[in-house]
């Protein structure tokens, strides 16, 4: 794997050797499947319509909080202590908040899909392709119980470490899953750092 | 928060992404807004510190320093108030960070 590079007229281009495509568009399946598990409303509508007042979709009745704490974890509460506030969040915003994450989702996916091995993401999608990545890092941390800054950095040197000579089955996928959010890392700050240095100070929203 | 390492790569020039919203009224975000609510972006252990600054440049329209200030908050203190006004206004930013990946809460007017 290489971290992203500005390429003239492609955006930023990282490359990615075949395994890691494949896991990654693996992960982003997961991750896509999680997005749309139990949706209010029978999950993600296929065709998404331009009009973003159509694709509005507020729930009649109340939604239950999701329980797995991954997707918790993208869909979470918008009030630590007024549970009325955080349910009424929820009903009025859960459906479009999964849409947003399931269409970003989708477009790291077709990047992803075109990786051989030059993963292209053009300026103007670089976002959606940044908040993609961190989704799918919130999911990969939560499953491997990232609780702090330590519980991270910790996830490096494991990657990093030589390995047992005889590692069970739960070392194998733990190092596996802190490999992949490593990659997640990597390609996420080389994109990001790159959006960061495009954007120009003081700069008016145009008309 | 993760701390980025330092960009290496020259940069070309890009799209810069627009801001979505006057923050004109928003430059001093500590100040209190004229509804009283308010947006609480918290510390995780996953998201960049880079990130989260491009999050507040872009989408609240801050300077760098101010997106910086404000990052360097959430990061040292465990939440830091990113943006103030009516409720609708503040449900709307929060949708909007939850949309990016960052945890953030609405806080109510003090009756």
């Amino acid at each position: 794997m290489r971290g992203f590079r500005p390429e003239d007229g492609a955006g930023f281009v990282a490359l990615l050797d075949p395994t890691e495509r494949v896991v990654l568009l693996d992960v982003v399946d997961e991750v896509l499947a999680l997005v749309g598990a139990d949706a209010p409303g029978g999950g993600i509508p296929e065709d998404v319509p331009d009009d973003p007042l159509a694709s509005v979709r507020v729930s009649q009745g109340p939604v239950t909080p999701p329980w797995d704490p991954a997707l918790r974890r993208l869909l979470p509460d918008a009030s630590r202590e007024d549970t009325e506030l955080a349910a009424e969040f929820r009903r009025l915003t859960e459906a479009d908040l999964r849409v947003t994450k399931h269409r970003n989702l989708l477009r790291l996916r077709a990047a992803l899909e075109g990786a051989r091995p030059e993963l292209v993401v053009v300026a103007s999608e670089a976002e959606q392709v940044a908040a993609a990545l961190t989704d799918l890092r919130l999911v990969a941390s939560e499953r491997l119980g990232v609780r702090t800054d330590a519980d991270a950095d910790a996830l490096y040197d494991l990657v990093g470490r030589e390995h047992d000579d005889d590692p069970d089955d739960s070392e194998v996928s733990q190092r596996f899953l802190a490999t992949v959010y490593v990659v997640l890392s990597l390609l996420q700050e080389s994109l990001v750092d790159l959006m960061l240095a495009g954007l120009t100070e003081g700069t008016a929203p145009p008309p | 928060m993760r701390i980025s390492r330092p960009a290496t790569a020259t940069v070309g020039p890009t799209g810069a992404p627009a801001p979505v919203r006057d923050v004109r009224a928003e430059e001093r975000p500590a100040e209190r807004g004229p509804d009283g609510w308010s947006t609480v972006v918290w510390n995780d252990p996953v998201n960049l510190m880079s990130y989260v600054t491009y999050v507040f440049r872009t989408y609240f329209g801050y300077p760098q320093a101010t997106a910086e200030r404000l990052m360097r908050q959430v990061h040292t203190e465990g939440r830091a108030t990113v943006s103030r006004g009516n409720r609708e206004q503040m449900e709307a930013d929060v949708q909007a960070m939850h949309g990016f990946g960052l945890w953030a809460t609405v806080q109510a007017a003090e009756r």
